[in-house]
């Protein structure tokens, strides 16, 4: 009996440190190759060649993946449920969340091999995780079964990837406006800014009618980025980046930040110190905007119901124009870039089928309908009509989208957006923070914000 | 052979926590000093190998003001925390009513440790507004901004832990059972004052436990995240990032794992240097009751 369990002990431990050596060789053997190859070690859908549809699907399992609020995970899953029934043997595993943190857990999928099959994305995940085109099937590829005539091709071309292979299909296109806290406005007895003028008239009555802690517009760091580049843009008559190169001089950079930092001055907007000591999470959970002290914000025309929800009650949300005259001129400066798409990863086991939930989420009417404009206004033109026919186009984010698509001018280079400036250690934060702190002037910020971009586009 | 198998048999038994060493531990260990030397990105992969990694930790701006701030953080955590928790354990040690109850009381918030509700829970208490300046507003002073003043807000993370003083202070209390009633009483029958019997019976007869208890703070120290990421996510300006919040950063946000491992290994040395030279140090303060 002893000698029976001191054999066990050899072999299992034996086992063991076999199996480890397994572990070991693997390890070893991933770390000599190039780590972005990592992606394409198992990449059965990579080459696949172009599926045909021939009414046929496999029974099998396969993974989604998104990022968003509770309203867009309740009708995400509404329709994963309706596609399941439609498609019965097709199970759908679903993992969503909010978008902290989340692109860095989806990111060490992507780079392991283990992403889902079909994943919601952002425009600047192509060139961050898929630089070499490896990581994201070619929905050419499932043309026949995605019908791809349903985007325009200007939309299909922004999520392009090295090779010119489409990488996902955009769910929706979006750019920045102005909302606004109408109830605060009527208590200081003014309309809401329509020009700049206005918007700097708004911020002295403020001051003097309601409090200094009242503000026509509050703007983060990353907003003051997108306020000034529409300026830029709108004052200059160019983008702010194109063909990956910074478009503009030091100088003009200079004269974006003092246009920022007029609108500090001229109690347009709190200092981001005013901001940071508030220590909310964002600005749809800070107080400030809750009560209407800060009465503006400059958001995502594909964002807005989550501030429109937080204000409190009674208090009234209205979507606002473009600026004009932000530069002096006719021009908006306004960028759009596609909001965010639907992805399949090489690596999935099952292509077809994860193609055809992105067909059936983003075309078919049902699956369209109840997918509403929870990501935006649907820019698949079966999905809008769909979404539009059932009423399922919330009329706020449609007012929105109108304005925002009417005023643009430029479309939105990724780099724009890249961690090395919208990051948490990025430019952005640095320049516009440090100059709301006053840490520096603005020629020694245009200097940090004109070799933090010139080094992000390379 | 049987024989063999006899004497190492306890070796075999050891295997799985050697697996989980090994696969957890030692070769993460081992993997990060090899690309601490090399300009490993997740997406990008590896090009070069040197050098550069270490010298962006100990030149960059940003790192060297992280790792200024690492050093003020733990030099001022620690030592508050060790003399609070003594300090209160020595209060606990008498008897007085109800005693289990503070010792309960006292004890929670290391319970709670470093917890994301706790330190939202503290965002809250000292943001602008928040229920702190609202107390120093009601007896007539003017509050400084917890939040975006950089001394301020490296304070309150530091409080955070220093409040959090509980399981220092159950070891404390457990040293102070441990010293032998007979010398107290001595000591009073020479006229010695409580004062004179803390600092020449209770002090030197627990400094195993006080430099137990330093090492262990000081490596918590150096390795705080929780507190600073969430409540003030490094800022103001930086004044708050120590050097975990940037190692994240670098290998989570920028996929840098190559100079994210570097700034492992940097930290890791740092704190190396530190226990060895606590470790040194002893032989000058610490008193060994089996040393004679």
């Amino acid at each position: 009996m002893k000698n029976l369990k001191k054999f066990l002990s050899l072999g299992i431990a034996a086992a063991m440190t076999l199996s480890l050596a397994a572990c070991g060789g693997s390890a070893s053997s991933s770390q000599g190759a190039a780590p972005a190859d990592a992606s394409t070690a198992t990449a059965p859908a990579a080459n696949v060649g172009t599926i045909e549809n021939d009414g046929n699907y496999d029974e099998c399992t396969i993974k989604f993946s998104w990022w968003g609020g509770d309203s867009r995970h309740a009708a995400t899953q509404e329709a994963v449920k309706k596609f399941m029934e439609k498609y019965p043997g097709i199970t759908v595993e679903v993992n969503f969340g909010a978008w902290s943190d989340w692109e860095a857990a989806r990111a060490l999928e992507f780079q392991s091999g283990t992403a889902a099959d079909v994943n919601q994305i952002n425009q600047s995940w192509i060139n961050e995780f898929d630089s070499a085109g490896n990581v994201f099937l070619d929905l050419n590829q499932v043309s026949e079964i995605i019908d791809l005539s349903q985007w325009s091709e200007d939309s299909l071309a922004q999520l392009k990837d090295v090779n010119g292979g489409i990488a996902g299909v955009p769910v929706a296109m979006t750019g920045r406006t102005l909302y606004w806290d109408k109830t605060t406005f009527d208590e200081a007895g003014i309309g809401v800014p329509t020009t700049l003028e206005e918007l700097r008239a708004a911020g002295k009555t403020f001051q003097e009618k309601l409090g200094d802690e009242y503000y026509p517009l509050a703007l983060g760091e990353f907003d003051r980025a997108i306020f000034m580049t529409f300026y830029l843009q709108a004052k200059y008559g160019k983008a702010i980046i194109e063909d990956g190169q910074l478009n503009f001089t030091e100088e003009e950079l200079k004269d974006g930040l003092d246009f920022i930092m007029s609108l500090e001055a001229d109690h347009v907007i709190p200092s981001i110190k005013t901001i940071d000591g508030d220590a909310a999470a964002s600005l749809d959970q800070n107080p400030k905007f809750i009560d209407g002290r800060y009465a503006g914000i400059l958001e995502w025309d594909s964002a807005p119901l989550k501030y429109k929800n937080a204000l409190g009650e009674g208090r009234e949300f209205v979507v606002g124009e473009e600026l004009k005259n932000l530069g002096g001129n006719d021009n908006t400066g306004v960028f759009t870039k596609v909001s965010l798409g639907f992805a399949i990863s090489t690596t999935s086991q099952h292509p077809k089928e994860a193609a055809m939930l992105i067909e059936y989420l983003c075309n078919d009417p049902e699956g369209a309908a109840i997918m509403g404009s929870e990501r935006g206004i649907p820019e698949s033109k079966a999905g809008y009509e769909a979404t539009e026919a059932a009423g399922g186009i919330d009329e706020t984010i449609a007012a929105a989208h109108e304005i925002v698509m009417a005023a643009s001018e430029y479309a939105e280079d990724p780099i724009f957006e890249s961690n090395d400036l919208k990051g948490s250690e990025g430019t952005y934060k640095y320049v516009f923070g440090g100059l709301s702190y006053e840490e520096f002037d603005t020629a020694e910020a245009a200097t940090e914000l004109y070799d933090g971009i010139s080094a992000a586009c390379g | 052979m049987k024989k063999w198998a006899k004497n190492n048999v306890g070796f075999f038994f050891i295997i799985p926590w050697l697996i989980g060493f090994l696969v957890f531990k030692a070769y993460p260990f081992g993997s990060s000093l090899y690309y601490s030397f090399t300009d490993y990105n997740l997406f990008k992969g590896m090009t070069k190998f040197g050098l550069m990694n270490y010298q962006e930790v100990l030149t960059k701006r940003q790192n060297v003001t992280a790792l200024a701030i690492t050093f003020k953080y733990a030099f001022m955590t620690v030592p508050l925390k060790l003399i609070v928790a003594l300090l209160i354990a020595y209060i606990l040690n008498f008897k007085l009513k109800a005693v289990n109850l503070f010792r309960t009381a006292y004890y929670i918030p290391s319970i709670l440790g470093g917890s994301v509700a706790i330190s939202v829970l503290w965002r809250a208490l000292f943001k602008d507004d928040g229920l702190i300046q609202q107390m120093i507003r009601m007896f007539g002073a003017t509050p400084p901004s917890f939040m975006t003043d950089p001394n301020w807000a490296l304070f309150i993370i530091c409080l955070l832990r220093v409040w959090q003083f509980g399981s220092t202070m159950v070891i404390f209390l457990a040293a102070l059972k441990g010293v032998p009633e007979d010398l107290y009483e001595a000591a009073s029958l020479d006229g010695a004052t409580k004062w004179r019997q803390f600092f020449s019976i209770t002090v030197p007869l627990i400094t195993p436990v006080i430099f137990y208890n330093l090492i262990t703070q000081l490596v918590q120290a150096f390795q705080e995240f929780n507190g600073p990421f969430i409540i003030t996510n490094g800022g103001p300006r930086g004044a708050t990032t120590l050097m975990s919040i940037l190692i994240y950063n670098a290998a989570f946000k920028a996929y840098d794992m190559g100079l994210a491992s570097a700034m492992a290994w940097v930290l890791f040395v740092i704190l190396l240097f530190f226990t060895a030279i606590s470790f040194w140090s002893q032989k000058h303060w610490v008193y060994y009751s089996d040393e004679g």
